[in-house]
């Protein structure tokens, strides 16, 4: 059961500070409650106030900005971005991870904002968008910020959002025409026991740069830089792109992953691997389909 | 579904895939489940559980939870001064509440009475307990070390099962109960062997996730109790709460709605002492919902640990099995003694076998209780003999299937002495099973097959009786002890009194599952409802025709006239007459009704124990995906060997679920202990199987009606899980070079046998 | 101390204002207020979906989804399936294929397939397998209720009988 709790409804971002505020601090903001809601029936979090985020018009919404920049309303459902026109003109890679979190009633209630705040170590989102140098925005009483994923998603459920801050917005930048972004998981019981993102660009016939992101072997998203830096200037086929694959997995050896109910630290590595060869060739055929 | 029948017609309905008299109410949401059993002026209770695996409980401090505004009762053992706290049918150790010490995390401590489940919740916040923390254990193989922690100061009082065969000592202070079968020359049969296998073989703690948590209302009027109950054994918790709380048995009364899933896990008493015992402090109704988490920690299944030796000659006869089980009963016995016994008579399997050695203890730990579940020991041991069978084929040079068509009972032939004779063709559903699978088609490259087979002695007891009404205008009402878990008792025992007794099925109603207007059965467990308290209900409607034909006599025909009985009624003279034209004749009156009494007991056709063996027959067809360690189940074969069918259809359904279920705790199930804590009591840790789970399946149902049962049935619904380990462990040898013996077979598990195999080639 | 909210809620077409606490869930407020106890809470977890109601349309967890949030919106649960006193087609096929036992997931599992066939009016099995992933059954072994899903989607209603 979900224990007590007083409800408020702002309007806009000022009344929200303002209702966080007379709170006085014992509150917390509720968008698609998929998480919150239910760690406080799991009686990991108690708050006297949530403050609902969902009547707040500047958080929702899926934009192709001016600038190329694909912005995404912070309370947008993991399912309007899963079936959105302008995502899959923009970043394709990102729709096809928000059809695979969770279930279908988590995608159809809980938002890429609310998930990101949330910093559960195995967020298939934060994966994915850490490779695509997305950033968040932040707003609070004294004024926006933005972060890149990597300095917004410190810890396991910790996060560089002070406690009356909001989410605003995702901001992910818009692909270079000879770019792929792609991830792949697996996964074995609820959450992916390993997941990969990759983001490569292809330039006469190789790969030009890489970037590595790997999901749920540790206690947040983490690039891995030597993978990234293999992968590039591999030919995109041929013994070339095996051993440049091969070598970027090998590389993973290095993540500190936590064994856990999936498996040991070595499995949990080993199928990183096995996803980076997978990603990699999806990443790439973008890339190709895009150049 | 294939279905193959050699047994005379039974008549109508008997026989036919009749829809399911519960769907109306199933799928308009209607069904009354008893979370949705509401009493004016109930309350709702929750509990306190204790967050230590083994404790000494030094104080309890409620005082602040009983001021909490809406709180009506808090209740400690110390507030049941006037309750027989200990209850268990097999082993009575276990009370309702913990008493002086905690033996698992999550026993519960102090229950709380509110108006409201949050009220009730934010009291358990407000109640202070102070522990003193003993040392624990949370292994079998720690438990019966020297210096292991003793669990149970005293053995519990040996109840309805004796836990100590003969002259067995208790090996351990922290052994439950042990049970040995045996027969034959076994030091002879591995002295005069060709080929001896030896394995250890590892079964997991599964979690039967019915998907209605245990549930319990609970009311007191004027010192009679009224329960409802999510109980697979309504009289069996009658009988509980009877001796917990003085009464006698028709004071006690408990009423179980449809229940949402049992597969053995609500088999016997769970929390309606703690309930009924928390309205006698209330002085109202309480309603005690458990959550899925805290359903885990109330009953789970046993695991195993089975050392099994085989002895076969050079033909692949097997000469002798020995072993040694050691079942994980968690912090009190429950069923586990029965379900030791269980395992030990069926590692033998239905196979032939010269001698037999086999002891099982069932051992206690600081985790949660096990008790029945679907299958009963017999997952557990088939996974190790089933994979010795394959074994010895490859060492032997023999096809899998081979070798178990010589070692296979023939019908008639009994495994042990006194036992029954396998009332089962068993080499005819090896052929059934092979043709479904395809055993001699070409395989693809990665991909292996294998059959495998059980045979449970099931049934349990042939106690029950039923009750058969027929009314003034010849409409029936039967009356049966058995509940509703899903297998569609509701829909087979109405067919079988509307056969019986010549009436339509729409004529035919069921009153079941309550003690006070219903009279005994023994329990809903052990495949037994379809056959046995289908000979009761056929035993009814003999004596009420019986009575009827009497009646007819007496009442319609005059001198000379001869009465002969017909489908639904009897002919005198030239003349027919139905049951209610008797019944309205014999009372003058459009009045009365007849009553028809079945009693059944060992006796007769169900002298002979067990009532039924339950087979199991299953193939798989896997494909080992080397990358991941995933098992790929493409294809699965149930046949389900069940005498006769009373629906089909309802045959086919449990031979599904079940099977399935065996797949989930063959490659992903496995409750896991760290530091006396469950560490994946929820259902994001412990993954049951979902639709992308499910393989092309083949079911055969066969009915050579062979089965003591009605017509020749025999029982089903845990055959088809059985040997779904074994059967994935033998073909995933078959298809990747790699033995399994540990279940769940994890993609970690695979992945390193895999490793293990690559480096030694 | 924690204030009532008021909220209108559209339950099976039934418009009711309502006054509740806001920790009340969609479950809580359906079973406990309204006696609509045919939606059945299980895990609790949004893992199992046997608490599966529609909300505008969208299957959610309704154990986990607050009235709140469902004021001013469309909710229909497995009493609104069945209409001038027939079943729809998908209950009717449940009942046809025997695509339940225990039922206890069967309401969710109703309401999930509705909104699969109200996207996919003549979905593929794999569509139906995907659809469903999300909602536990422990008792069918799920065959029956992806057959019947798919001749529901077959059958147009009209006739009142599931196709083949």
């Amino acid at each position: 059961m979900i224990p007590r709790f007083s409800l408020a409804r702002p309007g806009s971002l000022e009344e929200a500070f303002a209702d966080f505020d007379r709170s006085g601090g014992d509150a917390a903001y509720l968008a698609g409650g998929t998480e919150l809601l239910q760690v406080m029936k799991m009686g990991l979090g108690q708050f006297g106030t949530l403050i609902d985020l969902k009547g707040i018009a500047e958080l929702r919404g899926i934009a192709r900005l001016v600038s190329g920049v694909l912005r995404i309303g912070a309370t947008t459902t993991h399912r309007e971005i899963e079936r959105s026109a302008i995502v899959a003109g923009h970043t394709p890679g990102l729709a096809s991870v928000e059809a695979r979190i969770a279930n279908v009633r988590v995608r159809n209630t809980g938002t890429l904002g609310g998930n990101l705040a949330f910093a559960e170590p195995h967020s298939d989102p934060a994966t994915f968008l850490l490779a695509c140098s997305a950033s968040v925005v932040l707003a609070g009483p004294a004024g926006r910020r933005e972060l890149g994923i990597a300095d917004f998603v410190l810890g396991p459920l910790f996060t560089a959002r002070e406690p009356n801050e909001i989410v605003v917005e995702v901001l992910v930048p818009a692909a270079a025409p000879d770019e792929g972004r792609a991830y792949d998981r697996i996964a074995f019981f609820e959450r992916p026991a390993a997941s990969i993102a990759v983001r490569l660009k292809v330039a006469d016939g190789s790969i030009s740069t890489a970037t590595v992101a790997v999901g749920s072997l540790t206690e947040t998203p983490i690039v891995v830089a030597e993978a990234g830096a293999l992968l590039g200037g591999a030919p995109i086929h041929g013994v070339g792109f095996d051993m440049a694959v091969s070598a970027a997995a090998v590389a993973l050896g290095g993540v500190d992953a936590v064994a856990d109910l999936n498996g040991s630290a070595d499995f949990k590595r080993h199928l990183a691997g096995v996803l980076l060869r997978r990603a990699t060739g999806a990443a790439m055929l973008e890339a190709i389909g895009n150049a | 579904m294939k279905r193959i029948t050699t047994r005379p017609a039974p008549p109508a309905p008997i026989g036919e895939s009749v829809p399911r008299r519960d769907g109306p109410a199933k799928v308009t949401g209607s069904a009354t489940y008893t979370v949705d059993v509401g009493l004016p002026g109930m309350a709702h209770a929750q509990v306190l559980r204790s967050p230590y695996p083994h404790a000494q409980i030094r104080s309890i401090d409620t005082r602040a939870a009983r001021l909490h505004p809406g709180v009506i009762a808090v209740v400690t053992a110390d507030d049941l001064p006037d309750v027989n706290l200990i209850y268990g049918h097999a082993v009575a150790d276990h009370p309702l509440i913990a008493t002086g010490k905690v033996r698992f995390v999550g026993e519960p401590v102090v229950g709380i009475v509110a108006e409201d489940r949050v009220t009730a919740a934010e009291a358990v916040q407000l109640v202070t307990v102070d522990y003193e923390p003993l040392p624990f254990v949370t292994s079998v193989d720690v438990a019966l070390t020297g210096d292991a922690p003793v669990i149970h100061d005293a053995p519990g009082e040996q109840r309805s099962h004796r836990g100590f065969e003969e002259d067995i000592e208790r090996a351990h202070p922290n052994v439950c109960s042990h049970a040995r079968q045996a027969w034959g020359d076994i030091d002879a049969a591995f002295e005069g062997a060709h080929l001896v296998l030896e394995g250890e073989y590892r079964y997991p703690m599964c979690y039967a996730y019915a998907m209605e948590p245990y549930t319990a209302v609970a009311t007191w009027n004027e010192g009679a109790l009224t329960v409802w109950s999510s109980a697979q054994h309504p009289y069996m918790v009658r009988a509980d709460l009877a001796q917990c709380f003085g009464l006698p048995l028709g004071a006690v009364r408990v009423q179980v709605p449809y229940v949402g899933g049992g597969y053995g896990s609500k088999s016997y008493t769970k929390i309606e002492p703690l309930t009924a015992a928390l309205a006698l402090r209330a002085g109202r109704p309480v309603r005690l919902a458990l959550t899925v988490e805290e359903a885990i920690l109330t009953t789970r299944g046993d695991a195993a640990t089975v050392r099994l030796r085989s002895a076969f000659d050079a033909h692949g006869h097997l000469l002798g099995r020995e072993g040694t089980i050691l079942l994980d009963t968690g912090a009190y016995a429950e069923n586990s003694p029965l379900v030791g016994r269980k395992a030990a008579n069926r590692l033998g399997g239905p196979y032939r076998i010269p001698a037999l050695r086999v002891d099982c203890s069932t051992v206690y730990t600081n985790t949660a209780p096990a008790s029945s579940f679907r299958g009963f020991g017999a997952p557990q041991v088939t996974l190790a003999g089933e994979s010795q069978m394959d074994e010895a084929a490859e060492r032997l040079g023999l096809d899998p299937l081979e070798i178990r068509r010589r070692n296979v009972l023939d019908p008639g032939e009994r495994p042990w002495p006194k036992a029954r004779g396998i009332d089962a063709d068993l080499k005819a559903d090896l052929e059934l099973a092979a043709e479904a699978l395809g055993w001699s088609e070409p395989l693809q490259a990665g991909h292996g097959r294998a059959i495998c087979l059980s045979a449970s002695d099931a049934g349990s007891e042939p106690i029950t009786t039923a009750l058969l009404r027929v009314h003034a205008d010849g409409s029936v009402t039967v009356m049966a002890g058995s509940t509703e878990i899903g297998q569609g008792s509701s829909t087979v025992l109405p067919q079988i009194a509307a056969g019986e007794m010549g009436v339509p099925l729409d004529r035919v109603h069921l009153l079941q599952s309550d003690t006070g207007s219903v009279s005994y059965d023994r329990s809903t467990g052990a495949s037994r409802t379809t056959t046995l308290m289908g000979l009761a209900i056929q035993a009814a409607a003999r004596d009420a025709r019986a009575q009827l034909v009497a009646w007819a006599d007496e009442a319609i025909a005059t001198d000379g006239e001869e009465v002969v009985e017909e489908p639904g009624g009897v002919r005198v003279g030239r003349r027919s007459y139905d049951w209610g034209a008797i019944v309205r004749a014999w009372f003058s009156a459009d009045a009365g009704e007849v009553i028809g009494r079945g009693y059944l007991r060992r006796s007769g056709a169900t002298a002979e124990m067990p009532p039924f063996w339950e087979i199991g027959c299953v193939g798989v067809e896997v494909r080992v995906d080397e990358e991941t360690g995933e098992i790929d189940v493409v294809r699965l074969v149930t046949v389900g060997d069940v005498g006769a069918a009373i629906n089909p259809q309802l045959v086919e359904s449990q031979d599904i679920g079940a099977a399935m279920m065996g797949l989930g705790m063959a490659t992903r199930e496995e409750l896991i202990y760290d530091n006396g804590s469950l560490l994946n009591g929820n259902l994001f840790d412990y993954r049951v199987p979902r639709t992308t789970d499910l393989p092309e399946l083949r079911t055969v149902v066969v009915e050579r009606g062979d089965g003591v049962g009605v017509y020749g049935a025999k029982g089903g619904g845990e055959g088809s899980l059985n040997p779904v380990a074994a059967a994935i462990a033998n073909a995933t040898y078959r298809a990747a070079g790699i033995r399994l013996r540990e279940a769940p077979f994890t993609p970690e598990r695979v992945w390193q046998a895999l490793r293990e195999r690559d480096a030694g080639r | 101390m924690h204030e009532a909210v008021e909220v209108r809620l559209t339950v099976n077409d039934e418009t009711r204002a309502l006054r509740i606490e806001p920790r009340e869930t969609l479950a809580d407020v359906l079973r406990d207020r309204l006696s609509l106890t045919g939606t059945k809470v299980s895990c609790d977890a949004q893992v199992c979906g046997a608490c599966t109601v529609l909300v505008d349309g969208l299957a959610v967890s309704s154990c986990t989804f607050l009235a709140a949030d469902a004021d001013g919106r469309s909710v229909r649960t497995v009493e609104g399936l069945a209409s001038g006193g027939r079943l729809s087609p998908v209950q009717q096929a449940f009942i046809d294929y025997a695509a339940f036992q225990c039922g206890f997931c069967t309401p969710g599992m109703l309401m999930a397939a509705t909104a699969i066939l109200e996207e996919h009016p003549r979905p593929t099995r794999e569509q139906v397998v995907r659809g469903l992933e999300g909602n536990l059954c422990r008792c069918t072994g799920y065959d029956p209720i992806i057959v019947a899903v798919l001749a529901a989607a077959v059958s147009d209603g009209s006739d009142g009988e599931a196709g083949s």
